[in-house]
């Protein structure tokens, strides 16, 4: 399991690229992370398909502390079932100030590897959590979740 | 998400993408602002609170977490915090899976944690840190007298504290790279090195190293690579630089050629330090530590380093380098192993068959050569053979 602590630092990158470059820069910054940093699944999701997907962030959750998780594929589309935001909780249980659009990272960051892989992402719910899905492309709107 | 798990990961990417996107000072101002004042406040709030016994606990606590095997030594009456790192977790990270997308991960821990001390009336003695994972430190407060410890877990006793590059730090202030130059920066380094010639000539181990074209246009200032430098295959002289290659098994030659020359007369050995390579214990050969290319190279967006890929051989980072040196370069002997001859190496016999090692690749080849040839524009003259191989790929 990880440091927790970490999570401090994700918040307060956030903060600081608002704060000094504004949202725009933001956005890229969680988008290119995204494409860049995570090419290696994107790579592997846009190969395997939903299964690999779910069971990519099913192994990612498990190592993330007091995360509660589920992840669920239905016909092509991945359903995940956050529970419990691991970053949230821990941010919330040391007092930290949480950045109000932190939930925004997982928008355009998994935003970005999901694009790149054929998918569109799409979240409900936040700031503890969240219901998150990756719905192929070329697939019909299924309705807000 | 972006989880906890990978993130020294993406923090060594958001340096780079800081660095890229706004500059060398964007990342300093990131850790002092984001790090140090915010992300790790609380070091600063139990450090007010109970001085150097809070910073321990805070970093004892910070240990445990992230399963740090390190040791903090406290003496309060000599008014001195020692760390003792023999594997960090964090570059560990990077090391293991691979990853160097920004000049210098080691250097956010200077970044954050001088500017923490600062704000709680503490400072940095001293520091060093080899880039492989072993560093260590004392920190003390200012207003107190304060005295060295010496303990029997210095890192430096460690037969792992041989690896790699060294930056040191006494009194706060960061120390030369090399003791015979100013800069504390290795991209300032290899600049300074390389300033007193216009012109270098980069040479491969390939048979057009020696045909009548290079022989023709070699010029005075030659960059080599380890093997050259060791056997004289390719080049007679004294190099002005020696590239020294991630799996080299020329060491000991290399320091005996090295040692063996005038100190005057030697030239600037130099290694690409790659994440995912074993790291070269050179101390223990007796050279000196190379200084390190891959800053410069990042720096000049002429190399990205791709998790899991093929990188490029020796001596296109050779060539790569003389293109971020902004030198008048020639290159030669660098044949993509397909030279009519059939020799890979000058002096070898002909095979007719080179099979590509795993951690290279005819297309790493081409695709970096091409883009350091295009950011060199009209400045490099190319050996005929090499320019129709990348003709034709």
């Amino acid at each position: 399991m990880s440091a927790p602590d970490f999570y401090f630092a994700i918040n307060a990158t956030a903060r600081h690229i608002l704060e000094e470059y504004g949202k725009d820069v933001l956005i890229d910054y969680w988008r290119s992370l995204g494409r860049e940093y995570y090419r290696g699944r994107i790579v592997q999701w846009r190969e395997g398909g939903a299964a690999v997907i779910a069971e990519d962030w099913q192994q990612y959750f498990l190592r993330e502390p007091n995360a509660v998780v589920e992840a669920a594929v239905d016909g092509e589309i991945v359903e995940l079932d956050i529970r419990t935001c691991p970053a949230i909780k821990h941010l919330r249980d040391s007092g930290r100030v949480i950045l109000d659009c932190f939930c925004e990272h997982c928008d355009h960051t998994c935003g970005a590897m999901a694009e790149a892989a054929g998918y569109r992402f799409e979240r409900a719910g936040g700031m503890g959590s969240c219901r998150q899905r990756f719905v192929p492309i070329t697939h019909k709107t299924m309705g807000a979740i | 998400m972006l989880g906890c798990q990978d993130f020294c990961g993406y923090y060594d990417w958001t340096f780079h993408y800081l660095r890229r996107k706004f500059g060398q000072e964007a990342v300093h101002k990131f850790w002092i602002q984001a790090i140090a004042l915010d992300s790790q406040s609380h070091y600063a709030a139990a450090g007010l609170e109970r001085g150097l016994a809070g910073l321990y606990d805070t970093w004892v606590k910070t240990g445990v977490e992230e399963k740090c095997d390190w040791t903090f030594t406290l003496d309060e009456a000599k008014n001195v915090l020692r760390l003792d790192m023999r594997e960090c977790p964090s570059k560990g990270f990077l090391l293991k899976n691979d990853r160097n997308a920004d000049e210098d991960y080691c250097d956010h821990c200077i970044g954050w944690i001088d500017p923490a001390l600062q704000s709680i009336g503490a400072e940095v003695a001293s520091h060093e840190h080899n880039h492989c994972g072993q560093c260590w430190w004392e920190m003390r407060m200012k207003d107190r007298p304060h005295e060295s410890l010496f303990v029997d877990v210095d890192i430096r006793k460690d037969i792992r504290w041989q690896r790699g590059f060294l930056d040191r730090w006494r009194e706060g202030v960061a120390l030369p790279v090399l003791a015979r130059q100013a800069p504390t920066d290795p991209c300032d380094v290899l600049r300074d090195w390389f300033s007193g010639t216009d012109q270098l000539t980069v040479l491969g181990r390939g048979p057009s190293a020696l045909d009548s074209w290079t022989i023709g246009r070699i010029g005075d200032a030659v960059i080599v690579t380890d093997p050259t430098y060791a056997t004289h295959d390719v080049y007679e002289g004294e190099p002005l630089g020696v590239l020294i290659g991630d799996r080299s098994t020329q060491l000991e030659a290399v320091s005996e050629r090295f040692n063996k020359t005038d100190p005057d007369h030697r030239p600037l050995l130099m290694h690409m330090f790659l994440p995912g390579c074993p790291m070269i214990d050179f101390v223990s050969v007796g050279l000196p530590r190379p200084v390190p290319i891959l800053p410069l190279l990042i720096r000049h967006g002429l190399y990205t380093h791709q998790s899991g890929l093929p990188y490029p051989t020796t001596g296109v980072f050779a060539l790569m380098l003389a293109v971020a040196l902004s030198k008048h370069i020639t290159v030669a002997g660098i044949d993509l192993y397909k030279h009519p001859s059939g020799r890979v190496y000058n002096g070898e016999v002909a095979t007719y068959k080179f099979t590509w090692p795993n951690w290279h690749s005819e297309a790493c080849e081409t695709t970096h050569i091409s883009a350091a040839l295009t950011k060199a524009g009209k400045s490099v003259r190319v050996h005929p053979r090499l320019e129709r191989l990348l003709r034709d790929a």
